[in-house]
């Protein structure tokens, strides 16, 4: 070229191509380019997902369910475990709002107790599987060659295993208890955190703006922190919302089979599982329509606010 | 070309020993896996024949490769109950969950291709609404429901044999196959609906789409010639692993209809703490799933000639 | 594929392609943009025009609404026509514009790279080209897109046919898409910034190469740019576009050596020239280019403008004839603009 374009130019360049590939009704919004305070962009995304109703009323929800699962010890009027041997397969209604089950206990409860188990191994192997992914992911993408080598090799080898097949290995290796799903789910979870993490890393680090850190001698610590985790964090933040639905799906999926939590645990998985074997008495579906559509709910808000946040991250995927 | 599938078989072979080298430490090194444990109790006989096969008398390093080794030759053993042969159990109900992935991969191909092309050409249409809406639904919704709904609901209607079986009536395999198949192509075709559309979204704006625009091609050639060509690439390699997925058992979806395929074979084992069944379908499950991840990416570089010639 | 050879004999003969009043909006959420407001010219066999102006200023849309390739919506057209031989491109049914998209009107594009599609061979691209608009099987096809090649410089022809976008340099890919576009002897040819993405040397062979394309052809060019010096020994007539008008309009000589609007005058500052003293030092026009849906009042250049005034506010100026016969500016100042610029050149 014979003219090196001024960044003013540079950037209504970036504009032009933007708009080129704006769809009928689509803003076309200059694309601010790279350095940008990471508050800035998040308030930017919570402005776009304010005006997705879908995603915000899953937020709504999710807020609803954390507050009952904190609240459940409170708020369960029985004691999940209690069996009533004199009053099994109650129908809804009367003293148990959602019936009995085989055991006599009340199924309002059993809900109540699942959505607190659920919760607590979706947001702990959330936390578990992206601060490893996170920081490993971190480090193989900014460090490369050796670190590189060895975490993706690593990463290779877990994503041999498929999900819920190696969930079960792991079950059966450590034992059973919600302990070890999570460990298990941490296990499986953190090597699809590192590759997100690792391609967003890899991306940014030619990037201009940390070319220019680098080069007015800015420490490795001080580039990472400030001007590449801000901008790598977007979409590994949104896969967290993402994650945590897979881990409600997959513990449950693993009480169904019998693996994982003790048989007698109040949890969605086994509450359908044992749910399904009364369907000869007459009558009784709601033993495993009321589980199965807590994990409907469940899985389904954290998927619309992963959404909200995909397409306020980059309206331009919609 | 040869360089890069030689490569990726190398890295293959890499990861398959890695992993096997785990399962083994999992399996061996953690605990005896042909002891009695809790209530369940094996006969020493049994037990003698399983520690002969795999060499539990010798260091850990022998007993990995006698592993290995009998892994190769395809003789994993007997089973904790009646001695039957692992692999004769495990070639029992692989045919049918080879036939339950394909019926399901050809089901969700079809639908989440066309679903997914629709959405992308008409975008913001109806249709797109309507695709958007129903993938979200059925991505949301875990399989394990969508299969329990099913079983409930559907099973012993029409031609859809009873759930839970009576073993005494036979099904014919395409009847007992349909709504295993359609439970696992519900999800998969929402998420390849999904990937089609993103894929084609991309590639519509890619200024290739326009050079063919300007060449005079007509529309539908622009898009089922220049644009699928690039937009099925991710697709591909989508199906491929969900390939792999499916034909180390489909575990859940398996029990769920009582469909004797290899997931099928693995829960009833785990119930019963089988474990040299449970180790060999562990084992094959992954292999599987590793052969089918490198076919997918040789295939992938034979669709994108940039992969395939660098 | 001959062209329409029902030349009216009447009146004048019609130009090869002319574009009228051509006026292109976008309807967007933040207001219309208006990418192409009011834009006439005209170009004939043989002729080069070239349409000169800062990234954003309508040049491509322009192009591309001769194609008939502004998706509508959110384009809306509303006023203006596009005559290729005096047919109306705008109202003609899209199934007959499109058999003189690629035939008769052929477009190269900025970035080669991205403008061949990376799965076909290019050779493929090419008989592609060939077979769409003409009767012919795909083995002659295949051997027109080798001559093709060939003709437009590729070394080892043979080869290259079978091989894919990626295994060729930049400079090579753009030759391939020229060779596309002139598979079918197309009397238009529009290129939108063909040299912008390559290395300068490259750049002149480019140039050279559709320099003599055009000669055993006699195909119109219209040769759109950001760059002005690109254009310098190339162009017959030069329009330069600010804000979706043409704000000047003549001879390359004219455009050149007595630019009559500011902006002009501002692009041509901010060009190193062999053919002016050394003292004159470059000047950048300062700011960016307006956002196509706020175009400010009065003349759209005002407020990066130099020479702007009161005068400049009320309204948009017009396009006016300056001087010699075929040459027009839209300043209000236009005389102040070619004292200033006498003095620079002679400074
Ligand atoms: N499909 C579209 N929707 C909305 N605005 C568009 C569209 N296509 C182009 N534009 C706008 O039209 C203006 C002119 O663009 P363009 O002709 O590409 O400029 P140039 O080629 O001169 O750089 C730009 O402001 C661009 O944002
Ligand atoms: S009309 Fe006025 S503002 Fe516009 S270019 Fe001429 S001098 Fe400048
Ligand atoms: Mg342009």
């Amino acid at each position: 070229m014979t003219t090196t374009p001024d960044p003013a130019t540079a950037a209504q360049a970036v504009f032009v191509e933007s708009a080129e590939h704006a769809g009928p009704g689509e803003a076309p919004e200059p694309q601010q380019q790279g350095k940008q305070k990471s508050h800035g962009q998040f308030a930017d995304m919570w402005r776009r997902f304010r005006r997705n109703r879908l995603a915000m009323a899953g937020l709504v929800v999710v807020v609803i369910l954390i507050v009952l699962a904190l609240l459940q010890p409170v708020i369960s009027p029985y004691d999940p475990y209690d069996q009533n041997l004199l009053n099994t397969l109650a129908s809804p209604g009367g003293d148990h709002l959602m019936g009995t089950d085989a055991l006599g206990r009340d199924l309002f409860s059993g809900l109540l107790y699942g959505l607190r188990l659920a919760l607590l191994v979706g947001l702990l192997t959330m936390l578990g599987s992206m601060t490893l992914g996170v920081t490993l992911g971190a480090l193989a993408g900014y460090r490369g060659k050796i670190a590189d080598g060895l975490v993706m090799r690593t990463t290779d080898i877990f994503l041999a295993f498929p999900f819920l097949i190696g969930a079960i290995l792991v079950v059966r290796t450590f034992g059973t208890g919600v302990f070890q799903v999570i460990i298990a789910l941490v296990i499986l979870g953190w090597p699809t955190a590192a590759r997100l993490m690792r391609g967003q890393i890899l991306a940014l680090r030619e990037s201009e703006y940390v070319e220019a850190a680098r080069s007015i001698g800015a420490s490795d610590w001080r580039i990472v922190t400030r001007h590449i985790l801000p901008n790598a964090i977007q979409p590994v933040f949104i896969y967290s919302f993402t994650s945590i639905g897979v881990a409600v799906v997959a513990m449950a999926s693993l009480a169904y089979l019998g693996v994982g939590v003790p048989p007698d645990t109040p949890e969605w998985g086994r509450m359908i599982n044992m749910g399904i074997e009364q369907v000869q008495v007459a009558g009784k579906d709601f033993l495993w329509m009321f589980p199965s559509a807590a994990i409907c709910l469940t899985t389904l808000v954290f998927a619309f606010v992963a959404d909200g946040l995909r397409d306020s991250l980059d309206p331009k995927l919609r | 070309m040869g360089k890069f599938v030689i490569r990726r078989l190398a890295q293959a072979v890499m990861v398959v020993i890695a992993a096997t080298i785990l399962l083994f430490i999992g399996l061996f090194v953690l605990g005896d896996p042909f002891a009695s444990s809790g209530d369940k109790v094996v006969p020493p006989e049994t037990q003698a024949i399983l520690r002969e096969k795999f060499g539990m008398d010798q260091s850990l390093p022998m007993q990995y490769l006698t592993y290995l080794g009998n892994l190769v030759t395809g003789d994993l053993g007997i089973d904790l109950n009646q001695r039957r042969p692992v692999a004769d159990m495990i070639g029992a109900a692989l045919p049918n969950t080879a036939r339950l992935a394909l019926i399901a991969i050809i089901i969700d191909v079809i639908i989440g291709v066309v679903a997914g092309i629709i959405a992308a050409v008409w975008r913001y249409s109806f249709w797109d609404v309507l695709v958007t809406i129903i993938t979200t639904l059925a991505i949301g919704v875990p399989t394990f429901v969508i299969g329990v709904w099913l079983r409930q609901t559907v099973s012993g209607v029409w031609i859809f044999p009873q759930v839970p079986r009576s073993f005494t009536e036979l099904a014919p395999w395409y009847t007992e196959v349909l709504l295993p198949a359609v439970t696992l192509a519900i999800v998969d075709a929402a998420f390849i609906a999904r990937l089609m559309r993103g894929s084609m979204l991309e590639v519509l704006r890619m200024d290739y789409i326009r050079t063919a625009r300007a060449k005079g091609l007509g529309e539908r050639t622009v898009i089922m010639k220049h644009a699928f060509r690039n937009s099925i690439i991710p697709v591909v390699t989508y199906v491929g692993i969900s390939i792999g997925i499916l034909l180390g058992g489909a575990i859940i979806t398996e029990t769920l209809f009582q469909y004797n395929g290899v997931g099928y074979l693995l829960y009833r084992s785990i119930l019963q703490n089988n474990n040299p069944v449970i180790m060999a379908i562990v084992t094959f499950a992954v292999l599987i799933y590793v052969l089918l991840s490198m076919i997918v990416d040789i295939l992938y570089a034979y669709l994108d000639p940039r992969i395939r010639l660098s | 594929m001959t062209g329409s050879a029902d030349i009216d004999l009447d009146g004048p003969p019609a130009p090869l392609l002319e574009v009228r009043d051509l006026r292109v909006h976008f309807k967007t959420d933040y207001g219309t943009v208006k990418a192409v407001d009011g834009v006439s010219w005209s170009v004939n066999e043989g002729e080069t025009l070239a349409i000169v102006g800062e990234s954003g200023s309508g040049k491509s849309v322009s192009a591309m609404t001769i194609l008939g390739l502004v998706p509508s919506p959110p384009a809306t057209f509303p006023s203006g026509d596009i005559f290729l031989r005096g047919r109306s491109l705008l109202k003609m049914p899209e199934r007959q514009q499109r058999k003189l998209r690629g035939s008769q009107i052929a477009m190269i594009f900025q970035d080669p790279l991205t403008a061949l599609n990376p799965v076909f061979k290019v050779g493929d691209q090419i008989a592609e080209m060939v077979r769409t608009h003409q009767d012919v099987s795909k083995h002659t096809a295949k051997k027109r897109a080798l001559d093709l090649l060939g003709e437009v410089g590729i070394p080892n022809p043979a080869v290259r046919i079978n091989q894919y976008p990626h295994e060729f340099s930049g400079g090579m890919r753009q030759r391939a898409m020229i060779a596309m576009a002139l598979a079918n002897d197309p009397h238009v040819l529009l290129a939108d910034e063909p040299t912008t993405a390559l290395d300068v040397t490259v750049q002149a062979q480019i140039m050279a190469l559709l320099e003599k394309l055009q000669e055993d052809r006699n195909t119109a060019i219209v040769l759109i740019t950001h760059d002005l010096g690109v254009v310098a020994s190339y162009a017959d007539r030069i329009n330069v576009m600010y804000a979706g008008r043409i704000v000047e309009s003549g001879t390359a000589d004219e455009i050149f050596y007595s630019p009559r609007h500011a902006y002009t005058y501002g692009l041509l500052s901010s060009l190193p020239r062999m053919d002016q003293s050394r003292q004159a030092r470059l000047q950048p026009i300062k700011g960016i280019p307006p956002s196509l849906a706020r175009v400010p009042q009065g003349c759209p250049f005002h407020p990066r403008c130099t020479f702007a005034t009161d005068a400049c506010l009320p309204q948009v100026p017009e396009l006016m004839p300056v001087d010699g016969a075929g040459h027009s500016a839209a300043c209000v100042h236009s005389d102040r603009v070619a004292i200033a610029y006498d003095e620079r050149v002679t400074q």
